[in-house]
């Protein structure tokens, strides 16, 4: 196991320098943030070399480049070029808050998915199931930001019981968490069914039922505890879009994580910013493929010896 | 709340630990809540030009003259100011018993740090110090008496003052705390005082009531930081906000429409316009572009997309702009008129009209394809060309490389026409990549010397009238500034800028 993991770790660093390294190079080649920080006014060139010389601008890239790495390794991720806060306290503040709400969004379409897809899997072809694959399809079809725009229009403008923005305690979680739940349950659902099934139609479940145990530790004991592989193998694949998919969340929301962050950096072409979102983003979904693997070992022992 | 069990149920409970990071909750008696769409990161007064740190800002800090709501010049921390040896010297006098918040005293040596540091390494590093060149130094003569002596003659200089760079900063705080410091922890003398700043979420304020001007009617004032306009309108209709800033067009009906809310729509600083390429394709000719000007029927374009909230313009300022000659009078609209120009200047029918524009800009995608309707109308063959704003702004404008058309939209905080005129004809200027009249290099040049009001403002109007004459641009309308406000809010002073300072404001 460990020799696994040394080797999972060594891939990360390569993944990690690989994404600085494109974000990098690529916001580069989308303007320049000297322009975009003295604005439209009585520009000279003069003025533009003297911010592009206190931003550092003017050094060659790979140069830059490798400033910023060795500001990484230390945690200094350099200052915004919006005002000159650091980088690493906009992320302190910001990454509790991304980590949050995708936890929160996940446990929610965990907790919905599970029971719905057993129930399902369990009542195959009948109209329980139909149901539920129905609604799984009407799920996934809502764009993520009208689903939020719709919640807010009636939780927050009409009923007048959610705040429609901002993270300012328990109720301000309900509707993004759900908006993301929503989407996440939608295919989580049909994966637990089709698992499930497939699960059940085991040998062992037969052996387990002729046994004359009972339907409920049948389904939860043995063929849930099976099923849950593919589950949480995809659950791990699904956490970089589920970062992704709050990137839009967060806007509409006005959450202040990682996506208003990195949305921000990206209108503004602020390279530290933007820089240092990715990187944490990257490090950190490459941390959650990492513990899947080691959740493989522990749900399945035949996977630790391999 | 019925809905704390279903939380609870929902294991959501790890939020509470985020309690603390309440920014504002429920609204406390005395407290206003705004909403701007970005954090300016910082709020040094030469660290920025967003007019976003102003609609804060503005309330703690004051420069040395200050503009009211109807954009008028007043005194600010300067009582009096008198221009001396040939206008190269303008000599102010100071407000006496004037406080900075930590109860550092205003004096003559707080302007000259001011100064200093803005036209110094600091200043250097920020956008702001090029608004300021034309001041060579600044004297001490004695404890409320300063002296600005000019490099060159700078007649918007006195405007300026009012606002950004020019705000007057404490020289003994800044020493002793650092720039940094002073970025996230902002001391002035306003009638507001820094309290609390939470980057990218709030920044709140207290009253300050030692302030020279008396002191303010509300307890608080926090700005919340909401980029999505609907965002922005949802908060003010859950009257969570009292004053929203983004209000896009499309959704000022609903707000007024709200019981609770009223929609301000008022003249603004920003003008929008399509210049033309005077250089090449049909756009050459001058009587074309008489033409095309004649061709769109902008009063439809501002009743049907922006929904009357805008004014057709003549010139590129608004009626706010000083220089602005309220005789001139746009091009009708005259379709069959223009029709006969274009066969009188032998343009081919289908002749191509490319329209450049800010992709971003979703009212302007509108507004650019109601316009091609009405060029399509001449017999003439339009297109859209959308950009990532950059780009058009950075390359294919300052490199000439613009279709017939293309979408200019400008905002000029000092209201003066020199602001807008000079970047935009002057030769060799960024904005102005096609033309090089002689004749309007020398009026441009000419009133940046001058002195005298009257005079300068006749220039300025020549220029306006010269323009339209030679048809550089299609004039198209001129923007109003929209606030969706709390009906709770009284004594709110509209800004056209959204320069706020809620010095009468109260909350009921």
């Amino acid at each position: 196991m460990a020799g696994f993991i040394l080797k999972r770790l060594l891939q990360a660093v390569f993944v990690v320098l690989a994404v600085t390294l494109i974000v990098s190079f690529a916001i580069r080649l989308s303007g320049d943030p000297a322009i975009m920080l003295m604005g439209g006014g009585n520009v000279t060139e003069q003025d533009l070399q003297n911010i592009r010389q206190a931003l550092g601008l003017e050094r060659p890239f790979f140069v830059q480049y490798l400033d910023f790495l060795e500001g990484m390794i230390t945690g200094d991720f350099g200052k915004s070029f919006m005002g000159g806060t650091p980088v690493s306290m906009l992320i302190a503040n910001a990454l509790p808050a991304t980590l949050l709400l995708a936890f929160t969004s996940l446990i929610v379409s965990i907790v919905l998915s599970v029971p719905l897809g057993v129930y399902a899997a369990v009542n195959r072809g009948r109209w329980p199931d139909q149901m539920i694959r129905i609604l799984s399809l009407v799920g996934l079809s809502f764009p993520n930001f009208w689903l939020a725009i719709m919640m807010v229009l009636l939780f927050s403008i009409v009923l007048g019981l959610l705040p429609p923005s901002g993270m300012e305690g328990p109720e301000s979680f309900v509707m993004p968490a759900l908006t993301m739940a929503i989407i996440l349950t939608a295919t989580n659902v049909r994966l637990v069914r089709t698992s499930m099934l497939e699960t059940l139609s085991q040998q062992y479940i037969m052996v387990a039922r002729s046994k004359g145990l009972r339907d409920r530790v049948v389904l939860y004991k043995h063929a849930l505890r099976n099923s849950a592989i593919p589950l949480v193998t995809y659950i791990g694949l699904q956490f970089g879009g589920l970062i992704g998919g709050i990137v839009i969340i967060e806007r509409v929301f006005n959450w202040p994580g990682m996506g208003t962050l990195a949305f921000d950096a990206i209108s503004n072409r602020d390279y530290p910013v933007l820089q240092g979102t990715i990187t944490v983003l990257a490090l950190f979904i490459v941390l959650i493929n990492l513990l899947v693997d080691i959740a493989y070992g522990l749900i399945d022992p035949r996977i630790r010896t391999e | 709340m019925k809905f704390s069990a279903t939380i609870k149920a929902l294991g959501l409970t790890a939020a509470v630990a985020l309690a603390p990071m309440t920014a504002s909750g429920a609204q406390a008696a005395g407290t206003l809540t705004t909403a701007v769409a970005i954090d300016p990161g910082s709020w040094d007064p030469i660290d920025t030009f967003l007019v976003d740190w102003s609609s804060a800002a503005n309330n703690i800090f004051d420069g040395l003259t200050a503009r009211g709501a109807d954009m008028k010049l007043k005194p600010g921390l300067a009582t009096s100011w008198e221009f001396l040896d040939n206008n190269s010297r303008i000599r102010f006098k100071l407000r006496q018993n004037v406080k900075f918040h930590n109860g550092e005293p205003f004096n003559a040596e707080a302007v000259k740090f001011t100064f200093d540091r803005l036209l110094g390494e600091e200043g250097r590093k920020g956008p702001q110090q090029s608004n300021y060149n034309s001041i060579d130094h600044v004297e001490v003569v004695d404890d409320s008496t300063v002296d600005f002596v000019m490099k060159q003659p700078d007649p918007v200089l006195l405007t300026k003052l009012a606002g950004y760079g020019g705000m007057i900063v404490p020289p003994k705080y800044i020493q002793e705390k650092g720039d940094a410091y002073f970025n996230m922890n902002p001391v002035g003398t306003g009638p507001f005082k820094f309290a609390e700043y939470t980057p990218k979420v709030s920044l709140t304020l207290e009253a300050f009531p030692e302030h020279w001007g008396g002191a303010p009617k509300l307890d608080k004032v926090v700005t919340r930081f909401i980029s999505e306009a609907n965002t922005q309108v949802a908060e003010l209709q859950a009257g969570r906000i009292d004053v929203a800033t983004l209000i896009p067009f499309g959704l000022a009906p609903t707000v007024e429409k709200s019981p609770n809310l009223s929609l301000i729509s008022i003249t603004g600083p920003t003008v929008v316009a399509l210049r033309l390429n005077t250089k090449e394709g049909i756009t050459k000719d001058v009587n074309v572009r008489k033409a095309l000007i004649m061709g769109i029927d902008r009063d439809a374009i501002i009743k049907a997309v922006l929904l009357g909230h805008a004014k057709p313009i003549a010139s590129f300022q608004s009626d706010l702009s000083f220089g602005y000659d309220p005789s001139m009078k746009p091009l009708p609209f005259d379709l069959a008129k223009a029709k006969q120009m274009l066969q009188q200047a032998k343009v081919p029918a289908g002749a191509p009209v490319r329209i450049d524009f800010r992709g971003n800009d979703a009212t302007f995608r509108e507004v650019a394809q109601a316009a091609a309707g009405f060029l399509q109308a001449l017999g003439l063959k339009p297109s859209l060309q959308p950009h990532e704003p950059p780009v058009l702004l950075n390359d294919i404008i300052p490199n000439g490389k613009t279709g017939e058309a293309w979408h200019n939209a400008w905002g000029g905080w000092t209201f003066d026409y020199d602001n807008t005129a000079y970047l935009m004809y002057h030769s060799g200027e960024k904005w102005n990549p096609y033309d090089n009249d002689p004749k309007l290099n020398a009026l441009l040049e000419k009133q940046r010397t001058m002195y005298d009001v009257k005079e300068r403002e006749k220039v300025l109007q020549e220029i306006a009238r010269y323009v339209a004459d030679q048809a550089l641009e299609i004039p198209l309308y001129n923007q109003n500034t929209l606030y969706g406000v709390n009906k709770r809010v009284k004594n709110f002073d509209a800004p056209s800028d959204r320069r706020f300072r809620f010095t009468e404001t109260t909350v009921e």
